[in-house]
């Protein structure tokens, strides 16, 4: 068994086996998946790869872009997006 | 296109999404362009044209409009009704005008502090060099001890030249 604080769900692991024949398990951190935009699904800019609780310490302008759709839409869907929406109100 | 009066929709940045209006014209590239901030939240700027959509709406100001002028155009022509804009109501008007007033006198007071920070750091930058001088000049009463040797005296000589601000100062503390 395991001491109880290597007992949770947060921890990834990874199983190996030794030379000797005997079978290890190694612990680590994860670490959350880099954003991706949700339009063209490439990596996002300005998005901070840090974990939830981390992230709350961190100054509100280092967590994400400050425009609408920051964090979400990358710069260039962004602008389509914003376009596509304002303009089919006006031009009725 | 993009001339003076004619309202546009930001499409980068974080005002992104919400309509201002061409004051002026800078560059080819660039742009003045105004809300006003009390209006849409565009704040008075300077604005690349390929962050800007064009749209068929014009007003008829001059060159360099102040705020209180373009909101009375936006009245006339009745932008605020078309893009669903709420008129500005005076109180918010003063509320932004105090805030102006505020951050200008902060600019103000800031300045003044930088040139008090700096002459500190010459200070220490010329004792550490007066230290230097004590230590070279030392060095020298040493290579002039050694000067009966023939070549190590020369060798350190043209060495010390090389650094001309260090040997003058040296020579003004001998006298």
């Amino acid at each position: 068994m395991p001491r109880p604080a290597l007992r949770t769900g947060f921890l990834r692991r990874i199983r190996k086996k030794l030379p000797g024949g005997a079978s290890i398990v190694y612990y680590f951190k994860k670490k959350p998946k880099a954003a991706v935009c949700a339009r063209c699904k490439k990596p996002l800019h300005g998005v901070s790869g840090i974990s939830s609780s981390r992230k709350k310490k961190s100054a509100k302008s280092k967590r994400k872009p400050q425009r609408p759709y920051g964090g979400n839409l990358c710069s260039k869907c962004a602008r389509v997006v914003i376009k596509e929406k304002k303009l089919k109100r006006v031009r009725k | 296109m993009i001339d003076v009066g004619r309202i546009c929709l930001k499409t980068a940045g974080r005002e992104a999404g919400r309509y201002c209006v061409v004051i002026n014209k800078i560059d080819e590239n660039f742009v003045m362009v105004t809300g006003p901030k009390s209006a849409t939240n565009v704040k008075r700027r300077r604005c690349n044209i390929l962050h800007l959509e064009p749209l068929e709406e014009r007003i008829k100001i001059k060159a360099d409009a102040s705020d209180s002028e373009v909101i009375k155009e936006y009245e006339k022509s009745g932008i605020f009704s078309r893009f669903n804009i709420e008129k500005p109501s005076p109180e918010k008007i003063k509320a932004i005008q105090e805030m102006k007033a505020i951050k200008e006198k902060e600019k103000k007071e800031r300045p003044p502090e930088k040139p008090k920070i700096k002459p500190k750091k010459k200070e220490k930058s010329t004792e550490k060099k007066k230290g230097d001088k004590k230590e070279g000049s030392e060095k020298e009463k040493k290579g002039l001890l050694k000067g009966k040797i023939k070549f190590k005296p020369g060798v350190k000589k043209i060495a010390e030249k090389k650094k001309p601000a260090k040997t003058k100062k040296v020579k003004k503390s001998k006298k």
